[in-house]
C-alpha cells in the first residue's frame, strides 16, 4: 500500500509525458486524480497510525549494504504526506487555469507529479540512505520547476541557485547520516530513534549535527543560507505555492523534527539551531517588509516562518515540539492560499509589482476577502490558526530551557518578530486591495475563473475552522502526529483558543498593535518605492554567493589549474622522469643500498674503445638531436652498430643479426622522413641565453644523469648479484626434447612465448597501420613542400647546359650503385629464405627475415623510385599483414585439434630433395606468419613514406599552374 | 566440450585480431561491410565475456580448467597463461561493451574520417582483452603496447592539427612510460627469475632484503608506468586534451584505458604486495592515497575550470581515477567493492558522455561557451525589464539529448538515486563500516579528507554540469538543432540503460563486487590455481 502511495506520483509523471501537449484539460484532469488517489490512500491508512502505529513495508534495493527500500509511516509522516498531497490536488486544479496555452503543459505536471512523489519519498522513508536519495530528488526536480521558464534568465539563475544550495547541503547531510549509521550500526530508521543515547554521547556527536543541520537548514532556507527562496519564486505560481507550503522547505523542519527525538536536547543543538532559527525569524520578517514584489513578500514570510519552527525545535522542550508541527501545518494552509492569491493578481493583471498595484478590492472583492483572511492568520490574529501556533510559540519563548544569553532574549525577539509579521502582513493587504484605482496596468483586473480560486476558498477556510475550533478539528491528527515523534514524553497541551489574561496573550496583543503602528509609521518610506530594506539591501546573498561561486568555480579553479597542470609536453616529460627517478630511489634507500665492490679485471682493450666509440656516437646524437637531424640520426646509427658488435662479442648472434636489420631499417625510414621535416635553424648564440634558461638546462641535465647514472647503478647491481632460480634454465633444457629447436631464443620467440611474440608483430602491424594512416593525410609544411636543394642544384645544372634535358642529372644521379642495388633484390630475398629456414636451430627466424626481405624492397624503392617499382612489382603490403596475422593465428587454432591449447606446437623433421633434412616444426608456419607480417609492416611504412614524395610535388603543383593560368 | 569451453578463454584475445588482420586488406570504401564485420566480431567478444562472467560467478571450480588457459601447453611459471577470475571478467565485460558502443556509433560518420578504424577498434579490444586475461608480466606488457599503439592510432583517427599535436604528446609520454614498465619488468625478472604474477607473489615473502628492495624498486617504476595510464597527478595532464581532441568513438573507448591502469594495479598491489608479502606487504599504498587525493583535487577544480564539454568530461576521467586510486591506498578491504561498482559506474556513464558531448555541440558555436561564466558573474537581465513569460516547448531531439544530458551530469556528480550515488555510497558506507576484526578503528585524518573531496568532486561536477547544461539547453534554444540520427543515440542510451539498470537493481552487481573483492583478498587461492593447474594430454 506504502509502496503505491509512493510509486503512484512517479508513475503518473511518466505517463503525463506522452500527453499531447494541446491536451492541457485531460492533462491536468489525470494529475489531478493521481494526486487525489494518494491524498485518498492516505486517508485511508490513517487507523493504522493512529495512537503511535507504525506501518511499515520493506523491499531489497541493495541488502549487502544495508540499504533497503524501506517505508515507514507513522503519524508524523502521515501529517505530512496528507498535507502534501492535499495541497497537491488543490495546486493542480489551481495550475489547470494558471498556466498559459503556450506552456509546455505535460512537462510541468510531469515534474509536478514527480516532485510530489518525491517529498511524499522523504517523508515516508524508513531508511536515512532513502532518506537522503529522496531529499536530493526534490532538490534536483525543484531545480527543473524553478528553471520551468528557462528563457527567462531569473528562473535560470533561480533555479541553478536553489539547486547548488540545497544540493550542497544534501550531500553533506547524507555523510551526516551515513555517520550517525556507523555509530548506530544501522542506517533505519527505527533502529536510529532507538538509539539516541548512543548518538548523543559519541564523540562523532557534532560532526553529525553539523553535517545534519548544514543540510537541513539550506533546505529550510535559514539565515545565512536563506537567499535562495527568494529567487526560488521565478518559479510558476503553482510552484511556488507548493514549494514555500507543504513541501520543499518544509523538507528542512521535517528533517529537524524526525531526528529531534536523538539529536535534540543538547547544548550544541540548542545553540546552533536556535540562532539560526532565531536571526531567520527576526531577519526574515525584517526583510518581508520592504519587499516591492509581492511573492517577494511572502518568500520573505515563509523564511521567516521557518525560523519560527526551527526556534521551538531548538527549544528541546516536548512543548515547544508540539508547538512546531502545529505551526507546520497552519503555515502550509495560509501561505499556499497566500501564494496562490498573488498568482491571481499577477494573472489578472499583468503584475506583482506592490508599487504598482492598489485598490484591487473594488475589481475582485472575493479573491481580496479571502488573501485577507489568510494575511490574516499569517499575522497571528485570534480566530485563525496562524494566531494558535504563535500563542504556543510565545508561551514556549518565555519559559526557561537552558540558562544562557540566547534563552534570554528569545521572547522580546519574538514579540518583535511577530510585530513585523503584523506589519508586513497589513501592508500586503493594504496596498494591494485598498487606496485608488490603480493606473496603467498591463490588464484590467478582474474576478479569476470559478475554479481557479476554489482551493484559495478552501485553504480559508480550513484556517477558520482550525482557528475556530482546533480541538475538534486538528486536534487528534496532531497529536497522533506528536505520540509518534515524542513516543512517553508527549506533554499534555491544550488547543483552546482561549487560555486566559497571560503573558503569551500580551505578547500577542504587543505584536498586533506594535505591527499596526509600524505600519502607519513606515508608510511614507515605503511609498518612496525602494526595493529592499536599508542598508542590508547593498548585501545581497544572492549576488554574494554568485561571485563568491564564480570567484571559487572559475577565476581560482582556472589559475589553480594552471598553476597545478600543465598542457605543455617538456614538463610533463620532466615530471615524469623526476617522479620514475625517486620512485625507483625510495626503496632503495629505505632498504639500503650498497653496491657490490666494484672490480675491474680483464678488460679488452678492443672492447674499451668500442664501447668509448659508442659512447660518444650516444652523446654526440643527443648533442645534435635539435638542429642538426640528419648528424643525430648519423650518430645514433653508430651507436646502434656499437650495440651490434656487442651483442656478436657477448655471444648473442640472434640479437646481433635482429638488431643490425632492425638498425639498418630504422634507420633508413627516419632518413625518409626527414626530408619532411621544417628545417630548424640554430637563432641564438651561446652568450645571449638568459640565465633562466641555462639554469633550467642545467637542471635538466642533472635530472638526465641522475636517471642515467642511477639505471646503471641498478643495473650494475642486478648483473653482479647471483643468478635466481630462472625459468630460463627450464627453456634452456626443453628448447630441443620439447620444442624441437637448437636454437633456443627461437623456440622461446615462437614456441614458450609464442603468444608474446603474436602480441608484438601485431603491435608492429598496429604501428605501420597507425603511420599510414596519419601520412595519408599528412600535408607537408610550406618550409619543405619545394623540391629538395640538392634536385634544384641538379635542375639549375641542367638549365645552363644546353645539351641537357631538365631532369637528367636527377635520373642520372647515383646511377651505378642503383643499378647494383636492382641486383641485389634477389639476393636480398635469398638471405631471407636462408635466415627463415636456418631459425629454428641457429640465429634467424621469421623476424629476422621479414626485416631482410624489406630490406630488399627498400633498395628497389631508394634505387628506382616509387614509380618505377610499383610498375614492375605488385606490392600488397596491408594484405601481406593480413595473412600473416592469421596464419600465426591460425597455426595456434590449429592445436585445437588434437586438444591442445592456443599455440601448442608440434615438431619433427622432413627431408625434402637438395635442401636436405629440414626442421618441420608447426612454429615454422607460426614463423612464417610472423615473416609475412613483419614484411607487410615494414613495407607500409616506408610506402606511406614513399608516397608522400609522389603525392607532394602534384599538390604543389597544382596551385603553381592555377597561378600561370591566372597569368594567362 | 569442456575442452572447447576452455578454448573459450583466449577467444576475446583471438576473436578480435583474426578479425582486425582481416578487415585491414579490405578496401576502405567498403565501410559498410567493414562495419558490420567489426560489429559483430565485438558483439561475439562481448556475448563470450558474458558468459566468461557468469561462469566466472558461479566459482572457480565450474571453470573450465580451473580458469588457466596455458598457452602453447607449458605450465606456469615457466609458459604464458591466462588467468579468467571475476575481476578480469567484469573487466572484458566492459571493455567490449564499450568498444561495441563507439562502434555502432562511429557507423554514423566518425568512421570515414580516416583509415583502418574498424581494426584499430579491434586490435585496442584484443590488447585490452589480454591485459586484462594475462598472468605474466612481459606478456601484460606486451598487451599494454598491443592497446596503447592501437590507442595512438585511434586518438590520431581523424586527423587535424589538434588531433595530431595532442595525439604526439600522448605517443611521446605512453613510450616513455612503457620504457620504464619494461626496465620494471627486467628487474623484476633479474631479481626474482620469474614473470608470472602468481609465482612472484609466492616468491616474494622468501626473498632477501638485498633482493627484495630490487623487486620494490622494478614495482615502483611499473607502479609509475600504470599511473601514468591512470591518468594520476601530476602525471595526467596530457589526458583532458587528448581525450578532448580523440574523436567521439575513440574517447569513449579510452574511458576504459586508465582503468586499465587502476586494474593493473589493484590486481598487482592485492596479488603480490597482499598481507602475505611479509615485509613488502602494502608495498606504495601511502603514495596511491597521496596521489590519488591530489588527483581528485585537481580532476575537481579542471572540472570547474573546463568551458568546454569535451575537457570536462577529460577532467571527469580524472576524477574517477584519483577516487579509485586513494580507495586502493587507504587501504579499508570494505570500501574495495564499492570501489569497484563505482569503477563500472564511472566509467560507463563518462563513455556514454564523450559520445554525447559531440551530438550536443553539433549545433552550437563556441562563442558561447566564455559568455556563459561571465553571463554568470555580471548578471546579463536588466533588473527592470521581464522578460516575456511563457514556455518554450524544447523540441524533440533536444528533449532527447537533454534528458541523456541530465543523466550523464547526476551520474558524473553522483546525485541520488542513479548509480553514481549507490557506488559514492558504498564507497563511504565501507569507509565509515567499523570493521569486525578491529572495532576501535577511529577515522583518521585521511580518511576525512577522502570524504571531503568525494563530496567536493562531486559538487564541482554538480556545478560544471549545471552550467554547462544550461548554457546549452535553457539559454539557447534558438541555436541550429542539430542533426542526430538513431544509430548515433542508441549507443549514449545503451549506455546510460546500464547505468539505469545498475541504479534500480544494484543488488547483483553489488554482490558479484563483493565476491570479487573476497577472491582478491585472497591471494594465495590464485597463486594456487594458477600454479597447479594441469597441462594438457602429455606430449
Amino acid at each position: 500500500m506504502l509502496l503505491i502511495f509512493l510509486l503512484a506520483p512517479f508513475g503518473g509523471s511518466l505517463l503525463v509525458l506522452f500527453f499531447p501537449s494541446d491536451q492541457r484539460g485531460a492533462t491536468a484532469w489525470f494529475a489531478g486524480a493521481i494526486a487525489f488517489v494518494c491524498f485518498l490512500l492516505a486517508a485511508g491508512i490513517y487507523p493504522f497510525v493512529t495512537a503511535g502505529g507504525v506501518l511499515r513495508f520493506e523491499l531489497d534495493w541493495i541488502p549487502e549494504l544495508g540499504l533497503n527500500l524501506t517505508l515507514r509511516m507513522d503519524g508524523f509522516a502521515w501529517l505530512f504526506a496528507t498535507l502534501i498531497t492535499a495541497i497537491g490536488v488543490l495546486v493542480v486544479l489551481y495550475a489547470r487555469y494558471y498556466m498559459a496555452a503556450e506552456d509546455p503543459i505535460p512537462r510541468f505536471f510531469a515534474l509536478f507529479l514527480a516532485f510530489m512523489g518525491s517529498m511524499l519519498g522523504v517523508v515516508l522513508s524508513g531508511n536515512l540512505i532513502l532518506l537522503a536519495v529522496f531529499w536530493e530528488l526534490t532538490s534536483i526536480v525543484s531545480f527543473l520547476l524553478i528553471g520551468y521558464w528557462h528563457h527567462n534568465a531569473h528562473a535560470r539563475d533561480g533555479a541553478r541557485i536553489a539547486l547548488t544550495m540545497t544540493g550542497m547541503g544534501g550531500l553533506s547531510m547524507l555523510i551526516g547520516l551515513l555517520l550517525i549509521g556507523r555509530v548506530v550500526g544501522s542506517y533505519e530508521l527505527d533502529a536510529v530513534l532507538a538509539s539516541g543515547d548512543a548518538i548523543r554521547n559519541d564523540p562523532l556527536y557534532l560532526p553529525i549535527l553539523i553535517l545534519i543541520l548544514f543540510g537541513a537548514l539550506t533546505k529550510s532556507a535559514q539565515f545565512p543560507f536563506h537567499f535562495w527562496l527568494p529567487h526560488a519564486m521565478a518559479a510558476p505560481t503553482p510552484v511556488s505555492a507548493y514549494l514555500h507550503s507543504a513541501t520543499m522547505v518544509k523538507a528542512g523542519v521535517f528533517l529537524l523534527a524526525r531526528l529531534w527525538p536523538v539529536m535534540a536536547g543538547t547544548e550544541a543543538w540548542f545553540w546552533i539551531v536556535g540562532l539560526a532559527g532565531l536571526s531567520t525569524l527576526l531577519l526574515g520578517a525584517y526583510f518581508a517588509i520592504f519587499q516591492q514584489d509581492l511573492k517577494g513578500l511572502l518568500a520573505y514570510s515563509t523564511i521567516s516562518h521557518l525560523g519560527l519552527i526551527t526556534v521551538l525545535l531548538s527549544l528541546g522542550s516536548p512543548l515547544a515540539a508540539v508547538a512546531a508541527v502545529f505551526h507546520i501545518v497552519n503555515h502550509a494552509t495560509f501561505k499556499a492560499s497566500l501564494f496562490m492569491a498573488a498568482g491571481i493578481i499577477d494573472h489578472e493583471t499583468g503584475t506583482r509589482d506592490m508599487r504598482r498595484l492598489s485598490g484591487l478590492f473594488r475589481y475582485m472583492p472575493i479573491t481580496a476577502t479571502l488573501a485577507m483572511v489568510a494575511s490574516a492568520a499569517m499575522a497571528g490574529v485570534p480566530l485563525l490558526n496562524g494566531f494558535l501556533s504563535k500563542e504556543m510559540f510565545f508561551a514556549e519563548a518565555i519559559e526557561t530551557h537552558l540558562v544562557n544569553s540566547l534563552d534570554t532574549i528569545t521572547p522580546y525577539v519574538a514579540t518583535i518578530a511577530g510585530m513585523f509579521a503584523v506589519t508586513y502582513s497589513l501592508r500586503f493587504i493594504h496596498s494591494v486591495f485598498f487606496g485608488a484605482p490603480p493606473a496603467d496596468l498591463p490588464k484590467r483586473p478582474h474576478e479569476p475563473p470559478r475554479w481557479m480560486r476554489a482551493p484559495i476558498e478552501f485553504l480559508v477556510l480550513a484556517c477558520l475552522i482550525v482557528g475556530i475550533i482546533p480541538g475538534r478539528t486538528i486536534g487528534p491528527f496532531l497529536h497522533t502526529a506528536v505520540v509518534s515523534i515524542l513516543g512517553d514524553r508527549t506533554p499534555d497541551y491544550s488547543l483552546a483558543v482561549w487560555h486566559g489574561w497571560n503573558v503569551p496573550l500580551i505578547m500577542s496583543f504587543v505584536a498586533l498593535s506594535g505591527g499596526v503602528g509600524l505600519y502607519f509609521l513606515m508608510r511614507s518610506y515605503l511609498a518612496t518605492g525602494i526595493e529592499g530594506p536599508p542598508v542590508f539591501r547593498l548585501l545581497q546573498g544572492q549576488r554574494i554567493f554568485e561571485r563568491v561561486l564564480v570567484t571559487l568555480s572559475w577565476k581560482w579553479a582556472r589559475s589553480l589549474e594552471q598553476r597545478f597542470g600543465t598542457r605543455r609536453l617538456q614538463p610533463q616529460m620532466l615530471l615524469l622522469v623526476f617522479l620514475a627517478v625517486s620512485a625507483a630511489a625510495v626503496p632503495l634507500f629505505r632498504r639500503g643500498f650498497e653496491l657490490p665492490p666494484l672490480v675491474i679485471r680483464g678488460i679488452d682493450p678492443a672492447f674499451a674503445l668500442l664501447w668509448a666509440l659508442g659512447i660518444a656516437c650516444a652523446v654526440g646524437a643527443a648533442y645534435q638531436a635539435k638542429f642538426h637531424r640528419l648528424f643525430a640520426l648519423v650518430l645514433l646509427g653508430g651507436a646502434g652498430l656499437i650495440t651490434c658488435i656487442t651483442f656478436v662479442w657477448l655471444s648473442a648472434p640472434d640479437l646481433a643479426v635482429t638488431q643490425l636489420l632492425v638498425e639498418i631499417v630504422t634507420t633508413v625510414l627516419i632518413l625518409l622522413g626527414l626530408r619532411w621535416l621544417p628545417k630548424r635553424i640554430e637563432e641564438s648564440r651561446p652568450e645571449d641565453i638568459p640565465l633562466r634558461v641555462r639554469f633550467r638546462r642545467l637542471r635538466d641535465f642533472l635530472l638526465a644523469l641522475a636517471a642515467g647514472g642511477g639505471m646503471s647503478l641498478i643495473a650494475y647491481r642486478v648483473m653482479t648479484q647471483p643468478t635466481p632460480e630462472t625459468i630460463a634454465s627450464y627453456f634452456v633444457e626443453r628448447a630441443y626434447s620439447e620444442g624441437g629447436g637448437a636454437n633456443v631464443v627461437n623456440v622461446i620467440l615462437v614456441d614458450f612465448r609464442g603468444f608474446d611474440t603474436l602480441g608484438e608483430v601485431a603491435v608492429l602491424s598496429i604501428v605501420a597501420l597507425t603511420v599510414f594512416a596519419l601520412l595519408l593525410r599528412f600535408r607537408p609544411h610550406p618550409d619543405s613542400q619545394d623540391i629538395p636543394l640538392q634536385q634544384r642544384v641538379q635542375n639549375a645544372f641542367d638549365d645552363d647546359h644546353p645539351d641537357r634535358n631538365a631532369g637528367d642529372s636527377i635520373a642520372e644521379y647515383l646511377h651505378i650503385p642503383s643499378t647494383i642495388m636492382r641486383w641485389m633484390f634477389p639476393v636480398t630475398g635469398m638471405l631471407a629464405a636462408y635466415l627463415f629456414l636456418r631459425g629454428h636451430d641457429l640465429p634467424g627466424g621469421g623476424f629476422a627475415a621479414g626485416i631482410a626481405m624489406s630490406i630488399g624492397f627498400l633498395l628497389q624503392y631508394m634505387a628506382g623510385g616509387t614509380r618505377w617499382v610499383e610498375e614492375r612489382l605488385r606490392i600488397h603490403p596491408l594484405r601481406w599483414m593480413s595473412i600473416g596475422l592469421l596464419v600465426a593465428a591460425a597455426t595456434g587454432i590449429g592445436s585445437w585439434v588434437f586438444g591442445y591449447p592456443f599455440l601448442t606446437s608440434h615438431s619433427q623433421y622432413a627431408t625434402l630433395p637438395i635442401v636436405g633434412k629440414v626442421p618441420l616444426a608447426s612454429a615454422i608456419l607460426f614463423d612464417l606468419g610472423v615473416f609475412s607480417l613483419v614484411l607487410g609492416a615494414t613495407v607500409l611504412m616506408l610506402i606511406a613514406l614513399a608516397h608522400q614524395s609522389v603525392r607532394a610535388p602534384r599538390a604543389h603543383a597544382r596551385p603553381a599552374r592555377t597561378e600561370r593560368e591566372a597569368a594567362q | 566440450m569442456t575442452e572447447w569451453l576452455h578454448h573459450l578463454l583466449i577467444l576475446p584475445i583471438l576473436v578480435p585480431l583474426a578479425v582486425a588482420a582481416a578487415l585491414v586488406p579490405l578496401n576502405e570504401r567498403e565501410r559498410a561491410l567493414k562495419g558490420s564485420i567489426g560489429f559483430v566480431s565485438t558483439l561475439v567478444v562481448f556475448l563470450i565475456a558474458m558468459i566468461l562472467m557468469g561462469l566466472a560467478a558461479a566459482g572457480e571450480d565450474s571453470l573450465p580448467g580451473s580458469g588457466v588457459y596455458q598457452l602453447g601447453n607449458w605450465p606456469a611459471p615457466f609458459g604464458i597463461v591466462l588467468v579468467l577470475d571475476r575481476l578480469s571478467a567484469l573487466m572484458l565485460c566492459l571493455a567490449s561493451g564499450l568498444a561495441l558502443a563507439a562502434q555502432v556509433y562511429s557507423t554514423a560518420r566518425w568512421h570515414t574520417a580516416g583509415h583502418h578504424f574498424h581494426s584499430l577498434i579491434q586490435l585496442l579490444l584484443a590488447g585490452l582483452n589480454g591485459a586484462f586475461l594475462t598472468g605474466d608480466l612481459f606478456n601484460l606488457f606486451v598487451f599494454f603496447e598491443m592497446m596503447l599503439a592501437a590507442s595512438y592510432g585511434l586518438l590520431l583517427h581523424g586527423s587535424g592539427p589538434l588531433r595530431v599535436k595532442a595525439g604526439l604528446h600522448y605517443i611521446a609520454i605512453n613510450l616513455a612510460a612503457s620504457s620504464l614498465f619494461l626496465i620494471g619488468v627486467s628487474l623484476i625478472y633479474g631479481t626474482t627469475g620469474t614473470l608470472n604474477m602468481a609465482d612472484l607473489a609466492t616468491k616474494l615473502a622468501a626473498l632477501p632484503p638485498e633482493s627484495r628492495m630490487l623487486v620494490e624498486t622494478g614495482a615502483a617504476l611499473l607502479g609509475i608506468a600504470f599511473l601514468v595510464k591512470a591518468g594520476m597527478w601530476p602525471l595526467g595532464f596530457w589526458l583532458p586534451t587528448a581525450y578532448a581532441a580523440a574523436t567521439p568513438p575513440a574517447a569513449a573507448v579510452f574511458a576504459i584505458l586508465t582503468k586499465v591502469g587502476i586494474y593493473v594495479i589493484l590486481r598487482l598491489h592485492l596479488l603480490v604486495f597482499g598481507a602475505a608479502a611479509g615485509a613488502s606487504a602494502g608495498f606504495g599504498q601511502s603514495w596511491l592515497l597521496a596521489g590519488g587525493v591530489a588527483t581528485i583535487a585537481f580532476g575537481a577544480i579542471g572540472v570547474l575550470a573546463s568551458q568546454a564539454m569535451g575537457r570536462l568530461a577529460g577532467y571527469s576521467v580524472l576524477v574517477s581515477s584519483g577516487t579509485l586510486l586513494a580507495a586502493i591506498g587507504l587501504g579499508h578491504e570494505e570500501m574495495l567493492a564499492g570501489a569497484l561498482f563505482y569503477l563500472v559506474s564511472s566509467t560507463l556513464t563518462i563513455a556514454a558522455f564523450f559520445l554525447l558531448i559531440e551530438l550536443v555541440e553539433r549545433g552550437r558555436d563556441a562563442a558561447a561557451d566564455v559568455l556563459a561564466v561571465t553571463m554568470e558573474a555580471y548578471g546579463d537581465f536588466d533588473e527592470g525589464e521581464e522578460e516575456e513569460e511563457v514556455g518554450v516547448a524544447i523540441p524533440r531531439t533536444m528533449a532527447v539529448l537533454g534528458l541523456c544530458f541530465s543523466l550523464c551530469a547526476v551520474l558524473l556528480s553522483g546525485l541520488p538515486p542513479l548509480s553514481g550515488f549507490v557506488a559514492k555510497f558504498a564507497l563511504l558506507k565501507g569507509l565509515f563500516e567499523i570493521p569486525a576484526a578491529d572495532p576501535a578503528r577511529a577515522l583518521t585524518a585521511a580518511d576525512w579528507t577522502y570524504v571531503t573531496l568525494i563530496i567536493l568532486s562531486g559538487l564541482a561536477a554538480m556545478i560544471a554540469m549545471n552550467r554547462i547544461g544550461i548554457r546549452t539547453f535553457w539559454a539557447s534554444i534558438e541555436g541550429t538543432i542539430p542533426r542526430v540520427v538513431i544509430i548515433e543515440i542508441t549507443p549514449v542510451v545503451i549506455l546510460l540503460a546500464a547505468c539505469l539498470f545498475l541504479s534500480f537493481h544494484p543488488a547483483p552487481a553489488m554482490r558479484y563486487m563483493q565476491e570479487t573483492v573476497g577472491d582478491l583478498l585472497t591471494p594465495s587461492l590464485y597463486s594456487e590455481r594458477v600454479l597447479s593447474a594441469p597441462r594438457a594430454g602429455d606430449r
